[in-house]
């Protein structure tokens, strides 16, 4: 009956704003990825040698790998909270197109259960004893490599946002997915400790997050106008 | 064209022409797999580093190659569902999809074979049997996918939706595996494309082999599609009269 009144660029600012609210307003949503990063970070040492040298060669991996893990647990809040009070139908009947939306929350997301714990890494990295020349490299692939991992995950959140007990299908959806990133960002590590340089690393890790930028919400977009009814 | 188009959807018209087709089908395949399995069991030359282990390349690479045809095939599949809603190619999604991981797995434990004779190991992290082995992976995310949502008409959009995320990244995968594997391994490669080329009594009985896969392949998801066809369409006419036909 009314006319949009908003402009797709309002209502991709007002989606973020949003999700950053609920964010600060819920912040088990902040705290828990990041414990989570924290907690298997920790796991590493116990589970395989204290000795700092063994640990200064897989730092880097279980930095990794722990990112991984915690960028796709930290998926499951994304659509879910939407889905269950309805809030999500409303975001697909809006006049907008849906990418913008997609790519908001995603966003949103990222700043909240993604950035912190690649701030953190270099913590971790510290007490993994990872070599000093490599703080750098960890801490750009990670700040490039995760929005990646979060745009990749959403698809896999997207496809199963109506079933009940999904953390096990994401992870087998998401998880072979994410290997391009894990295998850029673990070889960017190693290769700035042979000593080549990083640049060429973080282009390609660049491209995926352009790539994945500009494919995955639309993927995530079509998966939830499947998923949801 | 159209008329053409609509007709090849439709379950039924597939019914019958497979029906018709499958007999020859699994003539020229039985044929194609008798002549290559005791052509490269019995006839051929053994290989002078490989002794008569070569043989298992005759099992290995059809079953590899063919396994590299799924995630596209399926691709191809979803983009027909989601765009044309056509019936017919969600089926041939949804029983391609566990055929899949089956030839995945097969060439995985054939070559796996293999490996442990040439190379000492069951399992080495080289390029292509890690992208083999992600690629299994994806194709389980796709089956979990389809039997996690109860919704058929769901179920089938999102694992179209799935598959064509899945082709793009097995693409990426594969390049990626294959570049972490230069850096890994720079040295002591396991090619198997080395030295002077292969004489024709080697390859043309792996050519008989491959063809006969294939047809396997077809006759394989054929077959899985045509029961799929009767357990989605059990309640047309068609179907029933074919069950009291019978």
């Amino acid at each position: 009956m009314s006319a949009v009144t908003t402009t797709t660029g309002a209502a991709f600012i007002a989606t973020l704003r949003r999700d950053l609210l609920i964010a600060y307003k819920k912040k088990h949503d902040v705290v828990n990825p990041f414990m989570f990063f924290l907690i298997v970070a920790t796991l590493f040492p116990i589970g395989i040698s204290p000795e700092p040298e063994r640990l200064g060669e897989i730092a880097a991996g279980v930095l990794w790998i722990a990112a991984l893990l915690a960028a796709m647990l930290s998926m499951d809040s994304l659509y879910r909270s939407d889905f269950e009070d309805g809030s999500l139908e409303q975001l697909l009947l809006s006049p907008h197109p849906l990418y913008f939306m997609v790519l908001a929350k995603n966003i949103a997301h990222w700043l909240v259960s993604g950035l912190p714990v690649v701030l953190v890494s270099p913590l971790i990295a510290y007490m993994l004893n990872l070599p000093d020349e490599a703080y750098l490299a960890v801490f750009l692939t990670l700040l490039i490599g995760t929005p990646v991992l979060s745009l990749l995950g959403s698809i896999g959140v997207a496809l199963t946002v109506g079933l009940g007990s999904r953390g096990l299908i994401l992870a087998v959806i998401t998880l072979p997915m994410s290997v391009p990133v894990l295998i850029a960002g673990t070889m960017a590590v190693q290769q700035t400790l042979n000593g080549a340089p990083l640049l060429g690393y973080l282009a390609i890790l660049g491209a995926l997050l352009l790539g994945s930028l500009a494919l995955a919400p639309l993927a995530s977009a079509a998966a939830l106008r499947i998923t949801v009814n | 064209m159209w008329l053409w188009f609509s007709k090849l959807g439709s379950p039924k018209w597939f019914y019958e022409l497979s029906g018709k087709w499958l007999p020859w089908l699994i003539a020229v395949m039985s044929l194609l797999l008798i002549i290559g399995i005791v052509w490269a069991l019995l006839f051929v030359p053994p290989d002078y580093q490989q002794g008569n282990t070569i043989r298992i390349m005759y099992i290995h690479v059809p079953f590899a190659s063919i396994s590299l045809a799924f995630f596209p095939l399926m691709a191809v599949a979803g983009t027909i569902t989601l765009v044309w809603r056509m019936k017919l190619a969600d089926m041939v999604a949804k029983t391609a999809a566990p055929l899949g991981a089956w030839f995945t797995a097969l060439a995985l434990i054939s070559g796996s074979i293999w490996g442990s004779d040439i190379w000492g190991t069951w399992w080495i992290w080289d390029g292509r049997l890690t992208s083999m082995l992600l690629q299994f992976f994806l194709l389980i995310g796709v089956i979990s996918l389809r039997s996690a949502l109860e919704d058929t008409e769901a179920a089938s959009k999102a694992c179209a939706v799935l598959s064509i995320v899945g082709c793009i990244n097995v693409f990426v995968i594969k390049f990626s595996v294959d570049w972490w594997n230069t850096l890994h391994q720079p040295a002591g490669s396991f090619s198997l494309a080395d030295d002077a080329p292969n004489p024709p009594e080697v390859w043309v009985p792996l050519v008989v082999m491959i063809l006969a896969i294939y047809c396997f392949f077809a006759v394989s998801l054929i077959l899985a599609t045509r029961n799929e066809i009767l357990v989605r369409e059990r309640r047309a006419q068609w179907v029933e009269d074919l069950a009291c036909n019978s």
